[in-house]
């Protein structure tokens, strides 16, 4: 512990103009983050462009001040004075962590609950989980890949270089191949892709800090941190988003039983049975009903997968997550099959078979809370924290709501009302198309320890108060379902508009 | 003696190329061994294996009794180490340098090392980056003294250091080495042949030879032989004679393993009557480059 505290002290002697500017990142992050709490009452108080510079030097000023703190007592090569000296590795490992953890982790931590306090949230009581968390998250995303890479460089130019090789590499594969790096977008389950690369950078990134530190066999460290990128893409691309609802699956609230949110093949809405030819593939529409949910629920498909089977065994499958956000809730939905012209124009007449699985996500649970304008927050419970203003022109209505490190795992809608007694008049009131995270954890990887939303409402109206609603993800469920005799040549046939 | 450091057929390879070749080294306590041998021979591979910078394609080294591999900073604080082309930590001064290293080692001497740096007028308030290689080799050194090591490694010190500060070093490490072994490499043999107890000839990869300075130079002797007769037929030559010239009248070489009695017998029994042989010792310089042009000669 001595040698670790000696070793620490050289390096804040050494380091105290790189410390100093990733102290004062952090004090203008602080500054800033506590006076966006501001605009819950006054939002001509948004700095954006300060706000948005400070999000990108604070990351450069803490990657500078972990690169330097790790090349100074570089790992690879053998000419360094301390190697032939008697350090501990375990001193040296403590040293850096303990220095990583004075000058970026304590700061950090400091200043969420300063910013997290500005927005009348409460740090240390409901947003202690997600502050926790949030410094488990800084240090996966923002501290270990690159103390991991610093502790294979020597220097700085060798750390860009291995910084940017990668970068570049994911680039071009993202210009030939798009789907390789971004996988398409899973909605509420899209953390589980992004866990996985968490587990790998949390269970790679420290193994190989402790292997380097412990050996410095550079050549065999690299070789592990190659093999844990690779892992680590192929993690985040091939993991079939049906797992990842599986997953899902398994942090449900409420128990869904069979009988309820039954999926049927909804053979009254004619119009939405389709077949849209879109060059050599044709979309196949069908208008699936979910039924049978409890009154105070509804649900959200997420994804499904799907088998076009004909008597003679000819067969399409199709397995994809849905992109779109809340605006498709509801109890009907059109399916979607994109398939090949050819196979389309073999089976068109023949009676088919379809089965398969829609998987969703079921919200309950609904909570209202009304916000009167003015100075006052409203602490609405799982949500946050909300205010609501009214402009200077009494024309112009804003709600915001802020909560700590997430938003949280519920859809929420905003309106404005005349009176909570009056018959409501509501200046905009649809779900709000944000995306929303399903994810157990209590805290979003970022910086940014306070996730705010909100509603603007310019109208002629005279409103008084502003409404929150919101439901609840109680459920992830995956309904089966079975249409038989389904023919093709049946549905009505558009083509769609050329590109221009 | 006991042994301080050991080699056991110490290979290292660098793809296909060979640096070490089986090296068998070792190193008495208490001696100053001087490594020498030309540029590339493996003197710094060996040394690099030894501080455990490098690991051994095969083979072994002991360093003060274990494995080199496994070398912690228990033995670290009874090791000195300098090398000429070490990274020093540029931003500290010299007295911080000192002062940042003596909480490692619990046997740091503070008055031996403010007298170190009196003795190498080492300016305690200039930033590393700032002084001469000279002055860069004493700082060094002089942090290597101030805990009074068991071994001090010094790998090729003098390289690019005038005469007077390379013998203000040598005389700083034989003062400040009281009771220490030296391992010290070299190209040049002029550098250690003054205060090397013993000296290892290392030469593409291979030790050619590795003994006692005494010995070493008792052992070899240029001789010089006037014939009676010129010699009718061509001689084989015995091993140990090294660089032999031949003319009419007078044969030269180098007898590595010379004995009074036994060379003049050898003399007298491959050459016949002689009319006069002179027998004169060899620096060690001589015996360096004997050394290495039979060494070439064999290649």
């Amino acid at each position: 512990m001595r040698q670790t505290l000696h070793i620490f002290k050289k390096d804040v002697r050494h380091l105290w103009f790189e410390i100093a500017i990733a102290i004062t990142a952090v004090a203008a992050f602080t500054f800033t983050g506590a006076r966006r709490a501001l605009w819950l009452v006054d939002p001509v108080t948004n700095r954006t462009a300060a706000w948005t510079m400070v999000l990108i030097l604070l990351p450069l000023a803490w990657w500078t001040l972990i690169a330097r703190v790790i090349h100074d007592e570089a790992l690879p090569g053998d000419r360094q004075f301390w190697i032939t000296r008697p350090y501990s590795w375990k001193s040296l490992l403590g040293a850096k962590a303990l220095f990583i953890f004075v000058f970026i982790n304590l700061p950090m931590l400091l200043a969420d609950v300063a910013i997290v306090r500005a927005c009348a949230l409460h740090p240390l009581g409901a947003e202690l989980p997600g502050l926790l968390w949030s410094q488990v998250l800084l240090a996966i995303v923002f501290v270990l890949p690159i103390a991991a890479l610093s502790a294979l460089t020597a220097g700085f130019v060798q750390l860009i270089f291995a910084i940017l090789m990668p970068c570049v590499i994911a680039v071009v594969v993202a210009i030939v191949a798009p789907e390789v790096v971004l996988g398409g977008f899973w909605n509420g389950t899209d953390w589980v892709r992004t866990y996985c690369l968490f587990l790998v950078i949390g269970v790679a990134g420290p193994a190989i800090l402790v292997w380097q530190y412990s050996t410095r066999r550079t050549t065999a460290a690299r070789i592990s941190a190659v093999a844990a990128a690779i892992l680590a893409v192929l993690g985040m691309t091939l993991i079939p988003w049906s797992v990842a609802f599986k997953i899902q699956s398994w942090f449900s609230k409420q128990r869904v039983e069979q009988p309820l949110a039954r999926v049927d093949f909804d053979s009254g809405s004619k119009w939405l049975t389709r077949a849209v030819i879109e060059g050599n593939r044709v979309r196949i529409e069908l208008p699936l009903n979910v039924s049978a949910l409890p009154p105070d629920m509804s649900a959200k498909p997420e994804g499904f997968s799907v088998q076009l089977q004909t008597p003679d065994g000819t067969m399409w499958r199709a397995d994809q997550a849905l992109s779109g956000y809340a605006s498709n809730m509801g109890q009907e939905f059109s399916l979607q099959i994109t398939v090949d012209g050819a196979f389309y124009r073999k089976v068109k007449d023949e009676p088919m078979k379809v089965r398969g699985s829609l998987y969703l996500t079921v919200f309950g649970n609904p909570r209202s809370a009304l916000i009167p304008f003015g100075d006052r927050s409203v602490l609405v419970p799982h949500v946050g924290v909300c205010a609501a203003s009214q402009g200077a022109n009494r024309q112009t209505y804003f709600l915001i709501c802020s909560s700590g490190f997430r938003f949280p795992p519920r859809l929420v809608s905003y309106s404005f009302i005349q009176s909570a007694k009056e018959t409501a008049q509501y200046a905009w009131t649809s779900p709000r198309s944000r995306s929303i995270s399903y994810s157990p954890f209590p805290a979003e990887p970022g910086i940014n320890p306070v996730s705010q939303d909100f509603a603007l409402g310019s109208v002629h109206e005279l409103f008084s108060e502003g409404r929150v609603d919101a439901v609840e993800a109680v459920a992830y469920i995956r309904r089966n379902f079975e249409i038989d005799n389904l023919r093709l040549s049946d549905f009505q046939i558009s083509s769609a508009p050329a590109s221009p | 003696m006991t042994d301080i450091l050991r080699t056991t057929n110490l290979t290292k390879r660098f793809r296909k190329t060979v640096a070490l070749d089986h090296l068998n080294m070792i190193v008495p306590e208490d001696s100053v061994f001087g490594l020498v041998g030309p540029n590339g021979a493996g003197k710094t591979t060996t040394i690099k294996i030894l501080m455990n910078a490098w690991q051994p394609t095969e083979g072994n080294a002991e360093v003060l009794g274990r494995d080199s591999r496994k070398l912690s900073p228990q033995e670290f604080t009874q090791i000195g180490y300098v090398s000429e082309n070490q990274q020093m930590p540029e931003w500290m001064t010299v007295e911080y340098f000192m002062e940042y290293l003596k909480p490692f080692y619990p046997d740091w001497d503070a008055a031996r090392a403010q007298e170190l740096l009196r003795q190498f007028e080492l300016p305690p308030d200039r930033k590393i980056r700032n002084l001469s290689h000279g002055m860069r080799m004493k700082a060094a050194l002089a942090s290597s003294l101030a805990y009074r090591p068991r071994l001090i490694v010094l790998d090729e010190p003098f390289t690019g250091l005038d005469a007077l500060v390379r013998d203000e070093l040598i005389e700083g490490v034989l003062e400040g080495a009281e009771g220490a072994t030296i391992l010290i490499s070299s190209h040049d043999l002029s550098e250690v042949e003054s205060f090397a107890s013993h000296i290892g000839y290392l030469d593409r990869g291979h030790l050619q030879f590795s003994e006692e300075m005494t010995s070493l130079v008792d052992r070899f002797r240029e001789i010089e032989v006037t014939l009676a007769n010129p010699l009718q037929s061509p001689i084989s030559w015995p091993a140990a004679w090294l660089n032999t010239e031949q003319s009419a009248a007078v044969v030269r070489f180098v007898d590595t393993q010379f004995d009074q009695e036994r060379t003049i017998a050898e003399v007298h029994r491959l050459l016949g009557n002689t009319h006069q042989i002179s027998v004169n010792p060899m620096p060690l310089r001589a015996i360096f480059v004997t050394l290495a042009k039979a060494g070439r000669k064999a290649a």
